[in-house]
């Protein structure tokens, strides 16, 4: 059996966040709420209240309890996984049966808030909606939920990791037309931090933000209109 | 002969990404425009361009997708 190397990055993440959630859980039981909020609980406080406001734009009030802690371990995570390739470990998120596994969960969740909105015959109904052969068509939509939501965490960061690589080579073969000092890849010393910066840091950033925001609408579109 | 058809099938691949960046720059002109001209809706509009820009790019992933699989699967 082949253990993943990807597997590794996994647990090193897991662990940094357990931690580091472990710390911050003290320092907010430190807190005095009349006290004016400083450094790491600021920030904490922030994020809960924009992750809070986003879930109740995007779906019902009742869910937002449940969905709020979700949704921050996972975009949380997300972007973890996404800037491992700075702290050079192996991008966990390109690996496939990662991303898939964060899909399913949202797959199953979309199920999951739909029959607890509607109750039992009502969830039922949809999936025979609007008549009965179109339950074919309906399971297939399921799928392509999951397959899209997947493959493009999964694309965005991969093609990324490969896009980096390509240009380390590129780089290293030309710096080594430079007699003396062309072993040291002078030009990838000073193009790559720039490109690490769009393709881990900001793409990273930006594909948790879409992952978490478009499984919050998926979620949304599935819930009963509001009177 | 064999290796330089399959780059070239690989690259005929990628070719589907041109539409959709043209496409999702569009999306960002029609959301700058809006703001313009309804600076209230900004938060709402700036999330629908995101989603929409989104959804539209798995068109390009998939096209990357499968050149990669070209590449590698074929080209190994």
């Amino acid at each position: 059996m082949v253990i993943q190397t990807t597997v590794y990055s996994i647990i090193i993440i897991t662990v940094f966040m357990a931690l580091l959630l472990l710390y911050i859980n003290r320092k907010l039981k430190a807190f005095d709420p009349l006290s004016k909020p400083t450094g790491i609980v600021l920030l904490v406080m922030i994020f809960a209240e924009m992750i809070d406001k986003m879930v109740k734009d995007k779906t019902d009030e009742r869910f937002a309890k449940y969905l709020t802690p979700y949704i921050m371990t996972v975009i949380s995570y997300i972007f973890l996984a996404n800037i491992a390739g700075l702290f050079s470990l192996d991008t966990p998120t390109s690996n496939y049966s990662v991303t898939l596994v964060l899909a399913a969960i949202t797959c199953i969740l979309i199920e999951v808030c739909s029959l607890k909105a509607r109750g039992g015959k009502a969830y039922l109904k949809t999936w025979f909606e609007p008549f009965a052969p179109f339950v074919v068509l309906n399971v297939l939509s399921k799928f392509s939920t999951l397959l899209s939501l997947s493959l493009r965490l999964f694309g965005n960061i991969l093609s990324g990791g490969i896009l980096m690589s390509v240009i380390y080579q590129m780089l290293a073969a030309v710096s080594n037309k430079i007699p003396l000092i062309g072993k040291l890849n002078i030009f990838g010393i000073i193009l790559a931090p720039v490109l690490h910066f769009y393709f881990d840091l900001f793409s990273g950033a930006m594909q948790s933000y879409i992952f978490t925001i478009l499984s919050l609408s998926f979620i949304g579109k599935e819930l009963p209109q509001k009177e | 002969m064999e290796k330089a058809l399959i780059g070239f099938a690989a690259t005929l691949c990628v070719l589907g990404g041109c539409i959709t960046g043209i496409m999702e720059g569009k999306v960002a002109i029609t959301a700058v425009e809006q703001i313009g001209k309804n600076p209230d809706a900004a938060s709402k509009i700036q999330s629908m361009a995101i989603i929409g820009a989104a959804i539209s790019e798995t068109c390009a992933i998939y096209c990357l997708l499968t050149a990669f699989l070209i590449i590698f699967i074929l080209g190994a």
